[in-house]
């Protein structure tokens, strides 16, 4: 199995960013699907099947905060995995999108830290795509 | 308060440098550094309990290296994303700073980066509430920030955070 992933970030560097993260990561990716806000990123999962998304906070039209609030009431993406990916620090705002079951990943991020967390939300380990011998790497060439 | 306000500033931008650019700044600037011109500069708006604005600038020779080490060196030629790669420095710093500064429980909104050719007064009569200034390979980095209203604000939430 290899993941769609979707990633929406205002950022066009931010994407390449972690694009390029994901390429190294060794993670099996099928497709990379990209939104710059989340009224684009909605569109996206609505034409294209998603299985992962990474989630900017801060971003003009529609903030992250309001994307995952409209995924989460849509039958169709309501279980869908989440990682937020922002230097988002308040931890009120924070409480309320991991209470709508969205992991964290706070920029700047190692690569590792993106992978590990990948691979939390989307319940699978190291050791079934892997093998036993990369379970315990966690070093990137990156 | 100045004090600790620069300290957080130096803090948040070197670790941003170091984890997002893999460039090292240095406390002191050499001569040859602070010969290098300020040529590059962005600017990061926010708005919550406080307002107010993030300006870094950075020598424009760092540009290739900053772009390279966070997009692979096939990008890092290309000028928009030299620019769109400050950018996000300047947004992650922000994005760090506040939190630091400001406390966790505070909600801010980062407006979108914003490269600057002007002049970067940040506004008529302002100083900077702090700055850091840092050497990086060939050229400099200076970071400030500016507080156009909140600060009395600041002052009531400041002190449980300020010793982080």
């Amino acid at each position: 199995m290899a993941f769609n992933v979707l990633i929406v970030d205002d950022s066009a560097v931010m994407r390449a960013m972690i694009v390029r993260t994901l390429k190294l990561s060794g993670l099996p990716i099928a497709a990379i699907y990209e939104a710059s806000h989340g009224e684009d990123g909605l569109r996206t999962l609505n034409d294209e099947w998603v299985d992962l998304l990474l989630l900017d906070v801060n971003m003009p039209v529609m903030n992250g905060e309001e994307m995952l609030r409209r995924i989460r009431a849509e039958e169709r993406t309501r279980d869908l995995a989440v990682i937020i990916v922002s230097t988002e620090g308040s931890e009120t705002r924070l409480a309320a999108l991991q209470a709508m079951g969205a992991a964290i990943v706070h920029k700047p991020f190692p690569p590792e830290v993106l992978r590990d967390t990948i691979l939390q939300v989307t319940g699978v380990t190291d050791v079934e795509y892997y093998g036993s011998a990369a379970a315990t790497g966690d070093s990137f060439d990156f | 308060m100045s004090n600790i306000t620069d300290q957080l500033l130096r803090q948040a931008t070197a670790s941003t440098f170091e984890e997002l650019a893999f460039l090292f700044p240095e406390d002191e600037c050499s001569e040859s550094q602070l010969a290098v011109p300020l040529d590059a500069t962005v600017t990061v708006d926010f708005h919550g309990p406080m307002r107010g604005r993030l300006v870094l600038r950075v020598s424009s020779c760092l540009l290739p290296a900053i772009a390279a080490n966070m997009l692979g060196e096939t990008e890092s030629q290309k000028v928009p994303l030299q620019r769109d790669a400050l950018g996000e420095m300047t947004n992650v710093v922000c994005g760090n700073l506040l939190p630091a500064l400001a406390g966790a429980d505070a909600v801010f909104r980062l407006d979108a980066p914003q490269w600057r050719t002007d002049a970067i007064d940040a506004r008529d009569g302002d100083s900077p509430l702090a700055t850091a200034v840092f050497g990086v390979e060939a050229g400099r980095v200076d970071a400030q920030l500016f507080v156009f209203s909140g600060l009395e604000w600041l002052e009531t939430v400041r002190s449980p955070h300020a010793i982080a």
